[in-house]
């Protein structure tokens, strides 16, 4: 996808999807907990938007708030926005919220293992999806269960959908869920680390799976991994989450060969055979902080190598990394790199006030 | 879940039609057996809107009579079947209705084997290893036992006692029975039969377990301190224990699960409401809250359903849910965190059809353990509110009342009017804690007594090959 020529033209027209300033926080008597903070990106039809980051960086957090599906004692707050469509997802109550979900939005997870439910055959639960939004029931419903089994490509489907989840393998499993997903025919698909817990020869299988549909039925995927492989195999566009916030956001391949924040140039450096004359692998130090705070200062400063005074002052602003550079952002105190760093640490703390100043 | 769900293509009718055979063969045993016992269902049936039809049954005690005299010139029993003695007559009843019972259990048993070999999709689900490991366990089988013979009572309470509660508790006076006496036969009235009957301590005024009396009638338990037979009132006891326990079961555990499903699927407020709620539940004192309630309550419309049965039901409902309502909410909160559950949400399933298709059937087995157990619970509470004399009115039989009124014979020769009735309880009160115990480590996968059947049945496979 990402080597295709068809990536649309982003300045063109209204976005799918279009998150702004999203921000969840998860209320607990101890703390409250900023798993997702104040963040922004968009999906346009037909493209594939990757999210990339540790165990914790809020990528999972920023998918269930999408979805609607944030569990108590967590909320989406006030002055965040999810557009999907042209329409404001954060202010739909819960009744039109389940319309949209399978219909419009639907998610893929990690664990195919744990996402079918095993008392049930996979062509009853395929079922399910089709008879609540498209009101489809017996032989019909079956019939089309089986088409969407054989379009995400399990042989011998009419068989398979009287099968109970314990009777496919890890893969065709993932590709039943998938065949879920898509049983509505929905134009967002979230997927949440879909590969996760997959082999890798099952995991090439499934992405292309999901390359080919996103091909016929023009869908907007939002994929997020841990796996920097996986990201630059199926992405159009990379966002970097470290936590809660998007460090660092770019086109797949302008971010591979140019990373430029320091957190997504330790995320490739730790790719296991991107040295190979090292010894040892690089790996960044320590672990991701949890945000419990409003922050006035950069989150990724005690582990950035490349630290300096301001980053425990200044919180760091999404901004274009060059004057050139029109579609390529971080939000790193070194950058924009053609400002002198104080007039760049300039422009993340106005920009900060600002921004504190409309909320 | 039903066999006839929507979770199969072919529906179980058309399955059937495919290969009628094994289910058309089962079917002819079940009608048969059916047919042995339609007259008692009739009965009960016609029975509601009057008088009951009477039809031939082969365990009515009209084909089997128990009651007789023995004839002063030949010294042969009259009246009695084929001129067995009382005693024998009656065992072969007994014998007989537990002959039909397991049969009938077997019968069933045979159904769902028919239904697995021949019709189910399936060759094999997890519910085939609940059952294997419930059969390799040798205390809930004990308990399983003792149950089916307790419910066995509660259902053919009439037939399987020497008289009914009709003829010896209800309304003595209104039957007569012929006896021998000084070498001629005359008759009396029960109640006068049965003054002479009566258990008060001393030897000559007892009817102890297995014996004849006056009248030359048996009692199997003896009989109580008023002459009325203690085995029938126990069978007629059998059935109101059974009912409230059920009912009381059935009602919390509804409750129980409803509020658990919700607690776990919603979480934060819903479920420190029902925390809240069922605490406050808790922390009363069970026995005296519900002694309070059955006295409050007893004036009332309610109580006088089936002598106060259903008021118990409902009390111990009311105050048991809480207890089960915090043994499964653990498990539904285990559910409600699996990924299929997040996966139903993510295509827009009703949050009421989420918790009913696809948590619901995991905390069943947890529903069925815990409410086997907490019913002996109630068995026990109900016996104890009869033996301080709250609970069922007289005369209607409960077994808590036997053992209060034997109180004060236990020394004596009239012993039996309490122990028997105890053992009873406690038989009935352990096998039930057994047969919960038994599903409970036939449904844990992970459950020791379940590997040692798995390496068993394993080793036994090697062998053989």
């Amino acid at each position: 996808m990402a080597q295709s020529e068809s990536v649309p033209n982003r300045t063109e027209g209204e976005p799918l999807l279009r998150v702004e300033n999203l921000q969840t926080a998860f209320f607990t008597e101890k703390e409250t907990i900023r798993a997702v903070d104040g963040v922004s990106f968009d999906i346009r039809r037909g493209e594939t938007v990757g999210i990339v980051g540790e165990s914790g960086s809020g990528k999972s957090v920023t998918a269930r708030s999408i979805m609607g599906l944030v569990d108590s004692p967590g909320r989406v707050l006030e002055g965040s926005s999810i557009r999907f469509d042209g329409e404001e997802l954060t202010d739909k109550t819960e009744k039109q919220y389940r319309q949209l979900r399978g219909s419009d939005i639907a998610m893929v997870f990690q664990d195919p293992l744990t996402s079918l439910n095993p008392v049930y055959t996979v062509g009853n639960q395929i079922k399910e999806a089709l008879r609540l939004h498209r009101d489809m029931r017996g032989a019909e419903a079956t019939e089309e269960a089986i088409d969407l089994l054989e379009a995400v490509g399990i042989p011998d489907a009419s068989r398979r959908v009287t099968e109970y989840p314990h009777e496919f393998s890890g893969g065709m499993r993932q590709r039943a869920v998938i065949a879920m997903a898509l049983a509505c025919d929905p134009e967002l698909l979230i997927c949440d680390e879909p590969t996760t817990a997959l082999d890798v020869t099952i995991q090439a299988q499934i992405l292309e799976l999901l390359d080919d549909l996103q091909d016929e039925r023009d869908l907007a995927i939002m994929f997020i991994t841990h796996d920097m492989g996986v990201i630059a195999e199926v992405s159009d566009r990379v966002n970097v989450m470290y936590a809660g916030e998007i460090v660092e956001s770019a086109p797949v391949e302008e971010l591979f060969e140019n990373p430029r924040h320091p957190y997504s140039r330790g995320l490739l450096n730790s790719i296991p055979g991107n040295q190979p004359d090292a010894d040892r692998l690089s790996t960044i130090e320590g672990d991701v902080p949890t945000p419990n705070e409003q922050a006035t200062y950069c989150r990724f400063e005690p582990r950035c190598p490349k630290a300096f005074d301001e980053c425990s002052r200044v919180h760091p602003e999404s901004l274009a990394v060059n004057a050139d550079a029109d579609d390529h952002t971080a939000a790193c105190l070194l950058y924009p790199e053609d400002a002198s760093q104080a007039e760049a640490v300039e422009a993340h703390e106005t920009r900060g006030t600002q921004e504190v100043s409309e909320r | 879940m039903s066999r006839t769900d929507e979770r199969e293509d072919v529906p179980l009718r058309d399955r059937i039609g495919e290969n009628p055979g094994p289910a058309l063969r089962w079917l002819a045993g079940a009608l048969l057996l059916f047919a042995l016992e339609a007259g008692a269902v009739v009965n009960f049936v016609t029975g509601l809107f009057g008088p009951g039809v009477e039809l031939p049954t082969l365990l009515s005690r009209e084909l089997i009579p128990n009651n007789g005299y023995q004839d002063p010139a030949t010294g042969a029993w009259q009246e009695t079947f084929f001129g067995l003695s009382p005693a024998l007559a009656w065992a072969v009843r007994v014998v007989l209705v537990y002959a039909y019972s397991f049969v009938v259990a077997w019968w069933l048993w045979r159904g769902y084997l028919v239904f697995r070999e021949h019709y189910r999709y399936a060759d094999w689900t997890p519910k085939d290893d609940m059952i294997d490991r419930l059969r390799g366990h040798r205390w809930g089988q004990f308990g399983a036992l003792i149950v089916f013979a307790f419910v066995v009572m509660a259902v053919f309470a009439p037939p399987l006692g020497p008289t009914t509660v009709e003829r010896t508790i209800s309304n003595p006076y209104s039957y007569e029975i012929q006896y021998v006496d000084g070498g001629e036969i005359q008759s009396a009235t029960v109640g006068e039969a049965n003054l002479a009957a009566r258990s008060q301590g001393s030897p000559d005024q007892n009817v102890g377990p297995m014996q004849y009396d006056e009248y030359g009638r048996f009692h199997p338990f003896g009989t109580l301190p008023s002459g009325k037979d203690m085995f029938t009132f126990m069978m007629a006891g059998a059935r109101v224990s059974l009912f409230i326990g059920l009912l009381s079961i059935g009602i919390s555990g509804f409750i129980a699960a409803g509020f658990a499903l919700l607690t776990a699927y919603y979480k934060g407020l819903v479920d420190l409401l029902v925390v809240i709620a069922g605490d406050s539940i808790m922390s009363l004192p069970r026995l005296l809250f519900v002694m309070l309630l059955s006295v409050v309550l007893s004036g009332t419309w309610i109580a006088s359903v089936y002598n106060g049965g259903l008021l118990l039901a409902l009390i111990f409902a009311g105050t048991g849910w809480p207890v089960m309502w915090r043994a499964i909410r653990g498990p539904a909160m285990q559910v409600s965190e699996q990924e299929w559950i997040d996966a139903a949400k993510s295509f827009g399933q009703k949050p009421r059809v989420t918790m009913q298709k696809h948590m619901a059937p995991y905390i069943l087995g947890y529903l069925l353990v815990y409410g086997s157990m907490s019913l002996g619970g109630i068995i026990i509470g109900v016996a104890g509110l009869s033996f301080l004399g709250l609970g069922i009115s007289p005369p209607t039989p409960e077994w808590g009342r036997a053992v209060d009124i034997g109180q004060s014979y236990v020394t004596t020769a009239s012993w039996h009017i309490s122990f028997i009735p105890g053992v009873m309880i406690v038989l009935v009160v352990t096998a039930f804690n057994a047969l919960g115990d038994g599903i409970r480590d036939a449904i844990d996968p992970e459950s020791e007594s379940g590997e040692d059947e798995g390496t068993e049945a394993a080793a036994a496979a090697g062998g053989g090959a």
